[in-house]
């Protein structure tokens, strides 16, 4: 039975929502055909994992039902929240754990083989989130509610229709990318001895918001070149003036159509250093190796090795730092700190997008670089969709 | 008001978490549990069901370490607590924190076993909801995956509901939480402060939004989404809007609605204000002024050790005397989804027994309808509980402004 409007709803909260229905249906069907190839019943996109919710509804929040053989999802929202792709989602207020039971079970799904989007990080969503990023509340009582079905991780499935982007995503990726770039762009014109750190991070803010980006915090690392631990800021800086010689790292985020792109350039508030120039050379020669590899067919595997291995020749040290774009935390995930090994066998296929932005350090690691933005990958190769010159931002 | 490089903060005292961590043993001793545990959560983007609740998710870990995200165990004995992230550094109330390795689930039940709880009475917070805290979150906000790997290797240890030991410790504020929420609630007010300046028929509404946040940013505050409502009278609700809107140009006649938040020592402060784009109509003044008395009402009622069903009743029935109707709308302030939470939807029947204490803080902002029910409005903000009733955080005078 479908569950109708709660009294006393909330407001309902528009959100962006623009793509089309062809959007829809492509994505759908391919969350489909991978849930049945799969030996999946339907995909169950529950609380918590908002991120899938909004990839395949376009609702601020929801959970969703797809089954697998073609038959129309039941979708549940708040707020009394719909859309063209989803014109009459069932409605709840704070319940959700009772009507995903019931949209389970009216889809027959009593003793199905039923895959949860989310319950573990995947190859490439959900990358960050080692444990997944299901509600366990209501998750336990939906389990409780249809004890003869077999819940398992299908976090892949819609990860895998994510990775690459349509047409209309890539659009949309384009105009994420010239909103950060626009972000980044503020941050040099504003950045200089003396500035009010907070100040300046919320007029870079400002700029993105200004150019139609949703919110996504904006992180600065702010600190004397020479600095051991620089200081890394997700809000505005507090008690902090720019000084000279201040090496200012960034990472700007934009987010258009629900792409979320990345552009960053070191700035310094100096002359660089001798030492420094080196380094800078040997990323912006491994970041255009990586580009002129990055094909499909090429795997992250095979990419990673010849990155990781670039820098030894001149005595450095380089690594792969790269993500995906999208709706968030989107991969492959590659870092200093993320190897990104079930990623390591996948193929790059055309469509995809990351922020290609590797890593080069001096051999003692006490000189990092790291410059990029978002590329795309099409059939004949890499396409940078941000025009920047590389190199540090020096503001003598 | 200070701008950002000229504020003097650098994060709570020891003295603070000491308090707060005493609290907390204090409440979990009371409880008979032989820890508190709070496990990794599920993130505010993920679970994003509200502003508040997007927010609340991780607020217990950022309480007790203020670090963004961690799963920490806090023994009732008094010894050191082990706190477990996946952050590259601790800080200074917790310089050694232990690293999540390979995943959350197996971290955090290795970290209960070095803590010696294999048989042990243990209490979660966030499994569900509380009265004092994650009162929206009806299934709680733990992440699955983990928490259940967690019950899994200690199949011998008890686990129950604990999000009142930590959600009343988070419902009485310190001298050093209420000096952040005042100045959380001027800058709030700042931002208020910037809409009146700008809001005019014609202006872009993406941009409006856009400089109300930039003020409030450029005041030290973190980035916590406006609330913003457009539209013209009589057309149904409002609609909502918690990013820049595209497209939307404020007309004459528009009422504005809003929910200003400004967060400032990871505490969200909220202030309140509407606007009419024209001279306000006679029709809606009763109701102006109801809300007003009301407000003011409300504030001398806002006294420790009292219940709250008193308090629910005085402002439930005090338009009835005036033949309009009011709702009480309000909950606490603090890391985010704090409570008791009393809306029109919920009624906050559940909350009629808890009591009112001294240095508790809430958002105040009761709704009074016209006698016709035409008309609704609700203006408030931060009010602190002292011995004498309630004291607003930053001085404003309840009303529509009324912008020709």
């Amino acid at each position: 039975m479908p569950w109708t409007t709660p009294p006393g709803a909330g407001a309902t909260v528009h959100i962006w929502n623009g793509y089309s229905l062809a959007e829809r249906d492509r994505r759908w069907r391919a969350v489909r055909e991978n849930a049945a190839k799969a030996g999946f019943g339907c995909i169950l996109v529950p609380l918590g994992n908002g991120i899938d919710g909004r990839y395949m509804t376009q609702l601020r929040c929801s959970a969703m039902v797809l089954p697998a053989d073609g038959r129309t999802p039941i979708v549940i929202a708040d707020r009394r929240s719909s859309n063209a792709w989803v014109p009459e989602p069932w409605q709840t207020g704070r319940e959700w754990a009772e009507p995903m039971a019931e949209a389970l079970l009216d889809l027959g799904m009593e003793r199905a083989r039923i895959g949860v989007a989310g319950l573990s990080g995947g190859a490439v969503t959900h990358c960050s989130a080692i444990d997944g990023v299901v509600n366990h509340g209501a998750l336990q009582r939906v389990m409780g509610r249809v004890p003869n079905a077999c819940f398992e991780d299908a976090t892949d499935v819609i990860g895998l229709v994510r990775y690459a982007k349509s047409d209309e995503e890539i659009a949309l990726a384009r105009e994420s990318a010239q909103v950060a770039s626009a972000g980044l762009d503020e941050l040099i014109k504003r950045a200089r001895p003396g500035v009010d750190a907070g100040v300046l991070y919320a007029d870079v803010l400002a700029r993105m918001l200004e150019l139609g980006s949703e919110y996504f915090p904006l992180t600065l690392t702010i600190d004397s070149i020479d600095a051991a631990k620089p200081k890394r800021y997700t809000n505005p800086p507090l008690g902090r003036r720019l000084e000279p010689n201040a090496l200012i790292t960034n990472e700007i985020n934009a987010v258009r159509g629900a792409q979320l792109t990345q552009v960053c350039q070191p700035i310094l508030l100096g002359q660089i250093p001798e030492g420094w120039k080196t380094v800078v050379a040997l990323q912006r020669d491994i970041y255009e190796a990586g580009l002129a590899m990055i094909k499909p067919g090429v795997t992250f595997g095979a990419l990673a090795d010849y990155i990781d291995g670039f820098g030894a020749n001149r005595a450095m040290k380089t690594i792969m730092q790269m993500h995906g774009c999208g709706y968030g935390d989107d991969g492959p995930l590659f870092g200093a700190r993320a190897g990104a090994g079930r990623a390591r066998d996948l193929p790059i296929k055309k469509g995809n997008v990351f922020v290609w932005r590797p890593l080069a350090m001096s051999d003692d690691q006490m000189v990092q670089f790291s410059w990029g933005g978002p590329v795309l990958v099409t059939e004949h190769g890499a396409e940078a969709l941000f025009k920047r010159e590389h190199g540090m931002v020096a503001i003598a | 008001m200070d701008l950002p490089a000229d504020i003097d903060w650098n994060g709570y005292s020891l003295v603070e978490r000491d308090w707060r961590w005493r609290r907390v043993r204090d409440n979990a001793a009371k409880a008979g549990f032989d820890c508190t545990f709070v496990p990794l959560c599920v993130d505010g983007r993920n679970l994003h069901l509200s502003l508040e609740q997007a927010r609340g998710t991780r607020s217990d870990c950022r309480f007790l370490t203020q670090l963004d995200n961690a799963a920490i165990i806090l023994p009732t004995d008094g010894r050191a607590p082990i706190v477990v992230s996946d952050q590259d550094f601790g800080n200074d109330w917790l310089p050694e924190i232990r690293p999540m390795d390979n995943s959350w689930g197996e971290s955090m039940a290795r970290a209960l076993i070095d803590a010696g709880m294999q048989r042990a009475r243990i209490g979660v917070s966030g499994i569900r909801r509380g009265f004092y805290t994650h009162g929206r979150a009806f299934h709680g906000v733990v992440n699955h995956s983990s928490y259940a790997e967690v019950l899994r290797r200690l199949p011998n240890a008890t686990f129950e509901n604990a999000t009142e030991v930590i959600g009343h410790a988070r419902y009485i504020k310190s001298a050093e939480q209420i000096a952040c929420l005042r100045r959380g609630a001027a800058i709030a007010a700042a931002g208020i402060d910037k809409m009146i300046e700008l809001a005019r028929p014609g202006m872009d509404e993406g941009q409006l939004y856009t400089r109300v946040m930039q003020s409030m940013v450029s005041l030290g505050s973190e980035y916590y989404p406006m609330a913003f409502y457009s539209g013209l009278h009589g057309g149904g609700r409002l609609p909502r809007f918690e990013d820049p809107a595209e497209g939307r140009t404020l007309q004459s006649g528009y009422r504005i609605a809003n929910e200003v938040d400004a967060v400032f020592g990871g505490l969200i402060a909220q202030e309140q204000q509407p606007i009419y784009l024209g001279a306000i109509p006679d029709a809606w003044k009763p109701a102006i002024d109801l809300q007003r008395e009301m407000y003011y009402a409300g504030l001398e009622h806002l006294i420790p050790g009292r219940p709250f069903a008193e308090f629910m009743d005085l402002i439930n029935g005090f338009g009835e005397k005036r033949g309009m109707k009011s709702q009480l709308l309000m909950h606490g302030r603090g890391y985010g989804d704090d409570g008791p939470l009393f809306t029109p939807q919920n009624r906050g029947g559940r909350n009629r027994d808890v009591l009112i204490e001294k240095d508790c803080v809430f958002i105040v902002k009761p709704i009074a309808h016209s006698a016709d029910g035409s008309f609704d409005t609700s203006w408030g903000g931060c009010v602190l509980v002292t011995d004498k009733g309630g004291e607003p955080l930053v001085k404003r005078t309840p009303g529509m402004v009324s912008i020709t």
